[in-house]
């Protein structure tokens, strides 16, 4: 589940102040505490890395000896329409987590920061629930949901509106949204707890201060609440930003990247390219290509969202 | 303050009915998928679907456990996940100790190049990681399946800020003084402070291992080694689409996540919270 929507991006202000309080020190230890992890980090994260980008400038079916092929993965990247594709499905993906599922988590965690409401933790659980079941559990029990004929969205539509059956599935449009939708549904209630703990923070004297200038909701909102939640909301955003970009289990199993190729997603195209046409140097390469464009776009977001200005 | 006028009355109102209206769109799937569980495969998609099937029936476990080998993958994916917590949480405390409570030369460089790699999606390492375990020649499941989750940054991350928020420095200064050895202070004194924030990573690092579906997916090709994704997506992709079985499967696949998480939900909640908020 959540083998990404967990990064972190602001360092912690201790290690960023130059001289922190500890003075403890102890010789080889500090090396013999961390050794273990850097240990097994190094050799299935560090090394996977960099063989990424070697592998991305050779063409290589899996057997036998890779041939060194230059840039020329990148160039059949940029020619081959159906990564084109994928970029930009899994833009959508990106967008949908970012515009439309954060800022429901933070409505929801704005209905659920409301003075006095009772069983708060009882919503907030509720809410988690979808976070700890599989991704694949979710997509399926959805998969039926959705289903044109049988399926229980459409003939509730049916029986409540008289609507005639939506193929939410099988339309190349409306299947992207409906990927986005149990997007949503998994993580909404996963990112309602980050930002229900921010606004829990916010002093209330900054409410206070507020009311008494005046200010309406939404002037609070815009100047206490949301400067005072940035460091939070700025974590979300990332986060969400860079796990909607590696988006795979939901196209895989709701549309299988269909219909044609209308909800490919890259994390799919990487698959594909690996495991189904033994194209390994060129699955790297687009590997090395949404590395790329992820690290650029999550260096642009903590830039607008001012992560690391301390206020 | 008390609510005293209509209007606030009327929005507080609208507010517990939205909230609730909330709690129905995450938990129907899942009771629409529990109910159907033990309905006959021709009642499942009845509309509108009745809550309480009628007649009960078992035959969809009984036909999932008689056809499957559900027990392995059972097996497997408890197995897994259970071998990738404990190795994880046991580097990532060791490690998050490391960084909490000591200064060293290149401290600020190795965290620094742990912490930036939070932002490398999985798809990068995917076929390099794959690779390299085939290659190694160390294809057993039980190492090859854990390898991506046994190092978590977010973990170590995690474990730092808790041990630096929770453990004061005249504890281990103490332990020191009476001459425990490094890492027996580590073992007798911050582990046992430690145990909720362990418990939070465990139950992360659990979930992590036991829901992942892409690397078992491209590792695991013998049926009887499969973990209950993989099981659950064959079952589905199968040729008649056997959501009967589907679905009987899907509730007991849920179960160990939704029982660790009804147990450790407090630990879990206030774990993540205190990693991302109070950094």
């Amino acid at each position: 589940m959540m083998s990404t929507h967990t990064e972190l991006t602001v360092l912690p202000k201790n290690l960023r102040r130059r001289h922190g309080g500890r003075n403890l020190r102890g010789g080889a230890a500090p090396y013999l505490f961390i050794a273990p992890f850097y240990l097994l980090y190094a050799l299935f994260m560090i090394v996977p890395v960099f063989a990424a980008i070697v592998l991305s400038t050779t063409e290589w079916v899996g057997i036998g000896a890779p041939t060194f092929i230059g840039f020329d993965n990148y160039l059949d990247l940029a020619r081959d329409t159906s990564f084109g594709g994928a970029l930009v499905n899994s833009g959508i993906y990106t967008l949908i987590a970012v515009i439309i599922v954060v800022p429901v988590s933070l409505l929801v965690a704005q209905g659920l920061n409301a003075q006095g409401l009772k069983f708060r933790d009882a919503f907030r659980v509720a809410y988690f629930v979808p976070m700890v079941i599989s991704p694949i559990v979710i997509a399926l029990i959805f998969s039926l949901i959705l289903d044109r004929d049988y399926g229980l969205l459409n003939a509730s539509l049916h029986a409540l509106f008289g609507l005639p059956n939506v193929d939410w599935l099988g339309d190349p449009t409306i299947a992207k949204f409906a990927i986005g939708f149990v997007l949503l549904w998994r993580t909404v209630g996963y990112l309602t707890i980050f930002f229900l703990a921010a606004l829990q923070n916010v002093p209330k004297e900054l409410y206070e201060a507020a009311a008494l200038d005046g200010a309406g909701r939404w002037r609070t909102f815009t100047t206490v609440t949301l400067p005072s939640i940035r460091p939070v909301a700025a974590f979300v955003v990332v986060t969400s930003f860079i796990s909607a970009a590696q988006l795979f289990d939901e196209p895989y199993l709701l549309t299988k990247g269909g219909p044609g190729e209308s909800t490919l997603s890259v994390a799919m195209f990487i698959f594909r390219a690996a495991f189904e046409r033994q194209q390994f140097g060129y699955a790297a390469a687009a590997g090395v290509v949404l590395f790329a464009v992820v690290f650029i776009v999550s260096q642009a977001l903590n830039r607008i969202l001012g992560i690391g200005r301390d206020q | 303050m008390t609510i005293t006028t209509p209007a606030a009355r009327v929005r507080r109102g609208l507010l517990y009915a939205t909230l609730i209206a909330l709690v129905v769109v995450f938990i129907a799937p899942l009771v629409w998928a529990i109910s159907g569980s033990f309905k006959g495969r021709g009642d499942i998609f009845e509309t509108p679907p009745r809550l309480i099937p009628d007649p009960i029936t078992g035959q969809n476990y009984a036909n999932l456990l008689g056809t499957q080998p559900f027990f392995a993958w059972f097996g497997m994916s408890v197995g897994t996940a259970l071998i990738a917590t404990v190795v994880s949480v046991f580097v990532c405390a060791l490690a998050g100790y490391g960084f909490a409570k000591f200064r060293f030369r290149g401290r600020r460089v190795l965290f620094t190049i742990m912490f930036s790699s939070l932002s490398i999606p999985f798809a990068v390492i995917l076929v390099p990681l794959f690779i390299l375990v085939v290659k190694s020649g160390l294809s057993t499941p039980w190492f090859s399946l854990i390898v991506p989750w046994v190092a978590p940054a977010f973990g170590i991350f995690m474990m730092q800020q808790f041990i630096v928020q929770s453990i004061p420095d005249d504890i281990i200064e103490a332990a020191r003084i009476d001459g425990t050895t490094e890492f027996g202070t580590f073992w007798r004194i911050v582990l046992p402070l430690l145990r909720p924030s362990l418990g939070a990573l465990a139950v992360w690092s659990f979930l992590q291992t036991y829901n992942s579906f892409l690397w078992p997916l491209v590792l695991i090709s013998d049926q009887n080694q499969y973990t209950l994704p993989l099981g659950l997506n064959i079952l589905f992709a199968s040729e008649n689409r056997s959501y009967d079985l589907v679905l009987a499967g899907a509730v007991l696949a849920s179960i160990p996540t939704i029982l660790v998480f009804i147990l450790l939900r407090k630990q879990l909640l206030e774990g993540l919270i205190a990693g991302a908020v109070k950094g």
